[in-house]
């Protein structure tokens, strides 16, 4: 999933760093406006952990190879701060595994971040109407590692290939890792509004309301 | 008769004359050694091998960089070439999907290897940046909260 180093062209680059650096602080200042920071952070820290780790596992599907994601639980569990827990995650892939580049990091965190998001508003807005929680984290899961693979197919056809097939192979290498992700997210997501129903976003949002 | 005789005679000169000395007036000659293969070896992270994956070889010598060849590595993650002759030095781009990996070599000193930290080690270094980080989080909501309550 992480677009490496020199593949794309520098219009793609420049795009996603000013993506990247316009939605990061759009995020922090909305993520933290009305609890501030202090509460978040062991949270954030916890979540970035994990997603930083998580890329390790890798799973290979022919004629490629796969690693989880997990942007999806990240959207779901910390709500808008996931773009920038997913940014320093990046960051750091990208510095001690050699993950993707520094230069290509606007355009990855894009890439993971804004599905993310996507898969929060899902969430949120799923809650709102009564969905069944656990359902609703597991098709955020899929769904958000659905959205990453087609922002990274759209981003390298920029390297002169043509779109369709990148999306297919982006996206049906990434089925195996959309199946384990929605159960993954589905399962945590349970487990939370069982026994910590404060950790997730909406509940707040519900209260405060 | 006697002609015979000291043709034959002169014939054994001659044949000994090149028999002692052989290395006189050859032309200067040159050797250069070939490698005839090299094997190009691409793998993912976790051991799995990149399988069709483009591979680009540069062939760089006293002119510069150059592109030489272009191909595709098969489903072991394997590519052959054979170097030019009398360039050492190359650089290989190896890309599929979005992944990229690239190395420079050279025939005569095998590659060199970059140095790195042991995995568990970079995961380890990983976990204390972000301990970092929230730490310097908290010291600015401390600093907000101090402000906050000593304005009270």
């Amino acid at each position: 999933m992480h677009i490496s180093y020199g593949v794309l062209s520098f219009p793609v680059v420049a795009v996603g760093w000013c993506v990247t650096l316009a939605l990061l602080a759009i995020t922090l200042r909305w993520g933290t406006k009305d609890r501030g920071i202090a509460e978040e952070i062991p949270k954030v820290s916890v979540m970035t952990g994990a997603f930083f780790v998580a890329s390790l596992v890798h799973i290979p599907v022919p004629p490629t190879s796969v690693h989880l994601i997990l942007n999806g639980l990240l959207g779901v569990v910390l709500g808008v701060l996931a773009y920038p827990a997913l940014f320093i995650g990046l960051t750091l892939q990208s510095l001690l595994f050699s993950f993707g580049g520094i230069d290509a990091l606007g355009v990855n965190t894009m890439n993971m971040g804004v599905p993310a998001l996507i898969a929060y508003g899902v969430f949120r807005t799923g809650c709102r109407r009564g969905a069944p929680m656990a359902l609703l984290g597991a098709i955020c899961g899929g769904l958000a590692i659905f959205a990453s693979a087609i922002l990274m197919a759209i981003c390298l056809i920029t390297t002169g290939k043509e779109f369709v097939d990148v999306a297919k192979v982006a996206v049906a290498s990434h089925i195996p890792i959309m199946i384990i992700e929605a159960v993954i997210t589905g399962s945590v997501v349970a487990f939370l509004a069982k026994v910590e129903p404060e950790m997730l976003p909406v509940d707040k949002e519900d209260e405060r309301r | 008769m006697k002609a015979i005789r000291i043709m034959s005679l002169l014939a054994l000169v001659l044949i000994l004359c090149t028999a002692f000395c052989p290395l006189t007036s050859a032309h200067r000659v040159y050797v250069r050694e070939q490698v005839k293969e090299m094997q190009i070896k691409a793998w993912y992270g976790g051991g799995y091998p990149m399988a069709y994956a483009d591979v680009t070889i540069y062939a760089n010598s006293t002119s510069g960089e150059e592109l030489y060849l272009k191909g595709k590595t098969d489903k072991e993650g394997m590519y052959y070439f054979t170097p030019k002759l009398g360039v050492s030095g190359y650089r290989v781009v190896v890309e599929a999907t979005g992944h990229r990996a690239e190395k420079e070599f050279d025939l005569t000193g095998g590659s060199q290897e970059t140095a790195e930290l042991p995995l568990y080690m970079r995961i380890l270094a990983g976990f204390g940046y972000l301990i970092g980080l929230a730490g310097i989080g908290m010291i600015f909501s401390a600093r907000k909260l101090k402000k906050e309550y000593g304005n009270k």
